[in-house]
């Protein structure tokens, strides 16, 4: 028997060994993405990607601008991914907002099912679905139908987190807002919607990567004009995919860290300025 | 994943906004760049399999045209056939099924007529005209060609002539359990019914069904369906594959002990040809590529960036005298051309096709 | 693909809680309240709801080559029910099972170990874990790929460290599946466990010890049984996806083996079938519903609607 605080030698072993399993697992989920870098360098053979590191060369990068379909690939999908997480985030909060406090039990029960709904159903018929839908109404396809499609998980996913955040928030805060005499739409916006933003915006960022990586629903309503960076990979692997869609994939990688870095820099300095001015 | 569970979880409010900021903000970025060039006064829709034209000469028509081809990619004709019987096929140009595909893409009226006074064929392999799945060229124009074969470690799997020998070598140990045969239903059947005696596409849907189970058995044998990857043959993680001639080149250049053969009786010549979608509203844009890209030059071009031959007649002597494993483009030297049929698609069959191709990957299965 | 499916799961871990605050109901609704509830259903209706419709629709219909007649029949249902459809969901039940039970098995201990630090280390642990999330999907595991192929760079490794001469022999088996299966949803699996086991109180593990419980009685009987909610949660956060997962046992399984996922797509893209592949789906949607509704009564996630 030990004392509260003292480990034994038992306890150490295990938190050592529980450690080693941390590292490990790092390990495993941070090696693939440290070869897709390396080999975005790969010389690979005939245009393909190699599993044995033929060589260095920078020259992928410079085909993979080169690449028009692949440029376009990743421009749309970013494209589509803003406009899904911007649509998602302005739905889904409401959605979230509305599942905790609309008066009526019935409509919560009802929002309820159906966000839940959305959760299950596999994503393949979620494709079929849409571009059987849009056969029949004759929608023209486009970047507009390709985002509606995304949209309904992604906005699933960001009302159930908003409503979590929506849960902890204490009602007397918005009476607070309303006895001083601000409307609804004040209390919502300068009251309501601060407190929510970290959920608002943990649902749009993960909309945006749900949007980004959607290969499955997207696959179904891709046009000539309008094609993601997921389909024009997953249809490469047919004949071995070249070097450059990982030269590509490192690119957007190294983008995504350096705007991470610059935005927490700006909230940084932003938060710094806020401190100081009087509130 | 729960960014919530993060922030009550405790993380900070701040490092959690921090990590948020990027996504808008990369979009917005994304925003800024130019979408794709598609709206300018000219436009070209196509619709390939990936990566099925150099760089280098889209470029060159672009520079001729001023038009920046938009292109979309496929990775099966199945695919491509269900999208263009949908909404999301129209507005596309210029597609390229392959040869068994075009009947039916015709008589579900999504491909229209050609007009033969907008495009020049004179110059195309007059054995590669006129087809039986195309008579006339109404539709199509063969833009390259490939055929089914069988590249191996003769070392490991002895020599292969036919497709029985194909079946009986893959159940040797050593062989066993490194082979990699298609994902296509008529390539994985055709071969049992020629075997069989049968024509792929005369054939019932007994006769289909009927080979379900010799093939079942070869299954366990099989360790991939997924695309050719010319490394594992170079590495002997496989040593018996089912491949067209461009692919198996990819894997005799790293491994010259490799041998390639179209096996008897029968095997297939496919023809992926351009086609024009019914619809298509950039007609003048693509009569214009196409007889771009079907003068002698660029098909010269193409077929050593792509290692298939495109369809120019005379086209071994044009090529470079440097091209590696030159004849592999076109199947070897031995190839006897009066043995190769092409698989037409028959709405009949089709079903049994794939049924007894999913059996086969099933049966597969541990 | 599968975090949409991890909110559920912090609704499993929270399910208590979120039945806590006071609410005081009105009669009236304000206008907001209806816009915010209205305007969701409307979208999810036209984007959603309808189109789904269109799918049960088909699936009593008729369909030949790319063609559907709509009318009333069962017998896509019929078929999608017989010997080899049925067979290949019973094989992505195993599937899943299995996959999900692996990704447990990873993730439990990496869990106990982020929840037992402190603060900013905590953060920072789970964060770490997190990470992979924010690159290509398909490339990580095309990445995959390179890394398990023979002459790829584990085979490069072992060899330089003298553990094996034998070439690797991993890509196209089960095993490269459940490498990337595990390796796909390992974050997800982590964040509710790490919810759960960071809410038990250390006095309990204390007390137990001060009762002379070793380490491993402690686990078994005090922490194992309260992160229960947390554990079923992770269970239907990669449960329920692997059922519909196609891109893994493609990509690194060498497509041996039909999931019901491949079988569907099968259906719509290879035999033009749509009907019988609209047949099929309802069926995984309604064998899904059930499994998740079971899921979710295990962990209360349903418990603040009700």
């Amino acid at each position: 028997m030990s004392a509260p605080g003292v480990a034994s030698a038992g306890q150490r072993a295990g938190r050592a060994a529980l450690a080693v399993w941390y590292v490990l697992v790092l390990l495993f989920l941070f090696m693939p993405i440290a070869t897709s870098i390396a080999y975005a360098f790969n010389e690979g053979s005939l245009n393909r990607q190699t599993a044995a590191f033929t060589g260095w060369t920078v020259r992928w990068f410079a085909a993979a601008w080169a690449n028009v379909t692949l440029r376009n690939a990743v421009v749309t999908s970013l494209t589509v991914s803003f406009w899904a997480a911007l649509i998602s985030v302005v739905i889904g909060s409401a959605l979230g907002f509305a599942l905790v406090r609309h008066p009526s039990r019935r409509v919560r029960l009802f929002l309820t099912g159906l966000t839940y709904v959305l959760l299950i159903v596999p994503e393949t018929v979620v494709g079929v679905s849409l571009l059987l839908f849009y056969a029949v109404t004759g929608l023209p396809l486009g970047m507009a139908t390709l985002v509606a499609g995304i949209t309904p998980l992604a906005i699933s996913v960001t009302a159930l987190i908003v409503r979590a955040g929506v849960v902890t928030l204490d009602r007397r805060i918005e009476e607070a807002a309303a006895d001083l005499g601000a409307n609804r739409r004040q209390t919502l916006w300068f009251v309501v919607l601060p407190h929510l933003l970290p959920a608002v915006l943990a649902g749009a960022l993960m909309s945006y990567v749900f949007a980004f990586d959607n290969l499955v629903i997207s696959s179904f309503l891709t046009t000539p004009q309008i094609n993601t960076l997921p389909v024009y990979l997953y249809g490469s692997l047919q004949y071995g995919p070249s070097p450059a869609v990982y030269a590509a994939a490192a690119s957007v990688l190294v983008l995504t860290i350096l705007l991470v870095g610059l935005a927490g820099l700006f909230y940084r300095l932003a938060l710094r300025r806020g401190a100081r001015s009087p509130a | 994943m729960t960014m919530t569970s993060l922030t009550r979880s405790g993380l900070s409010r701040r490092s959690l906004l921090a990590m948020l900021g990027a996504a808008p903000a990369a979009a917005a970025l994304s925003g800024l760049l130019p979408a794709g060039s598609a709206r300018a006064a000219g436009a070209l829709n196509i619709y390939s399999w990936p990566d099925y034209f150099s760089q280098e000469d889209l470029d060159a028509w672009t520079k001729k045209s001023g038009i920046t081809p938009n292109i979309a990619t496929y990775n099966a004709n199945e695919v491509m056939f269900a999208k263009l019987n949908s909404p999301a096929g129209s507005g596309y140009d210029i597609v390229i099924p392959s040869s068994g595909w075009i009947q039916q893409l015709a008589a579900k009226g999504l491909l229209q007529e050609l007009d033969h006074s907008k495009v020049d064929l004179s110059a195309l392999d007059p054995s590669l005209l006129n087809r039986d799945y195309d008579p006339g060229n109404k539709y199509s124009i063969p833009k390259d060609w490939g055929l089914l074969g069988v590249v191996y470690d003769p070392d490991v799997v002895g020599e292969i002539k036919t497709w029985q020998d194909f079946f009986d070598a893959g159940k040797k140990d050593g062989v066993s359990g490194k082979i990699r045969m298609t994902k296509s239903a008529s390539e994985t059947v055709g071969p049992a019914l020629w075997i069989a005696g049968k024509d792929w596409n005369k054939a019932t849907v007994e006769d289909i069904k009927g080979t379900a189970d010799f093939l079942k058995d070869f299954a366990k044998h099989v360790r991939t369906f997924s695309g050719f990857d010319p490394a594992a043959l170079a590495s002997g993680e496989i040593v018996l594959a089912q491949a067209n001639q461009s692919a198996a080149r990819g894997a005799l250049l790293q491994n010259p002990k490799l041998k390639w053969v179209v096996p008897g009786p029968k095997s297939e010549i496919w023809v992926d040809s351009y086609a024009l979608a019914a619809k298509a509203p950039n007609l003048e844009e693509a009569y214009d590529f196409l007889n771009f890209f079907l003068s002698p030059e660029i098909q010269v071009k193409e077929t050593e960036y792509l290692g298939y031959p495109a369809a120019i007649a005379g086209l071994k002597d044009k090529l470079s005298p440097d091209t590696k494993a030159k004849d592999m483009i076109f199947g070897g030297t031995d190839v006897n051309f009066e043995n190769l049929t092409s698989y037409i698609v028959n709405p009949d069959t089709v079903d049994a096709y794939q049924d007894v191709q999913n059996q086969v990957q099933a049966a597969a299965g541990v | 693909m599968s975090f949409r499916l991890a909110t559920i799961a912090q609704d499993g871990a929270d399910g208590v809680r979120a039945a806590g605050p006071a609410r005081r109901p009105r009669r009236r609704g304000r206008v907001s309240d209806h816009l915010f509830a209205a305007v969701p259903s409307l979208w999810l209706f036209i984007f959603f709801i309808a189109p789904l419709g269109f799918t049960v629709a088909y699936s009593f219909g008729h369909s030949s080559f790319g063609t559907v007649t709509l009318g009333f029949s069962l017998d896509n249902y019929a078929t999608a029910l017989s010997g080899f459809y049925a067979q290949s969901f019973l094989r992505t039940l195993q599937f899943a099972a299995t996959g999900c039970a692996l990704c447990l098995a990873v993730a439990y201990p990496t869990a106990y170990f982020i929840a037992r630090q402190a603060g900013r280390a905590r953060n920072l642990a789970l964060i770490l874990v997190l990470v992979p999330y924010f690159t290509s999907f398909l490339i990580r595991v095309m990445s995959w790929q390179i890394l398990l192929a023979r002459s790829g760079p584990i085979e490069t490794v072992l060899r330089a460290l003298h553990l094996t001469d034998a070439p690797l022999d991993i890509m196209d088996t089960q095993t490269a599946v459940f490498i990337g299966m595990v390796y796909a949803y390992l974050p997800i699996a982590i964040v509710p466990l790490v919810i759960v086991l960071q809410r038990i109180p250390q006095s309990l593990v204390e007390a137990a010890r001060d009762l002379g419980a070793s380490p491993w009685r402690t686990f078994w009987h005090v922490v194992l049984p309260l992160s229960r909610p947390g554990i079923a949660t992770t269970v239907l956060l990669t449960g329920v996806p692997m059922l519909g997962e196609l891109v893994i046992p493609s990509l690194l399984g060498g497509e041996r083996g039909v999931l019901i996922g491949q079988a569907i797509s099968s259906q719509y893209l290879n035999s033009q079938n749509y009907s019988l592949g609209s047949a099929m789906a309802v069926l995984v949607l309604l064998a899904v519903a059930i499994i998740v509704a079971l899921l979710a009564r295990l962990t209360r996630g349903f418990a603040e609607a009700a």
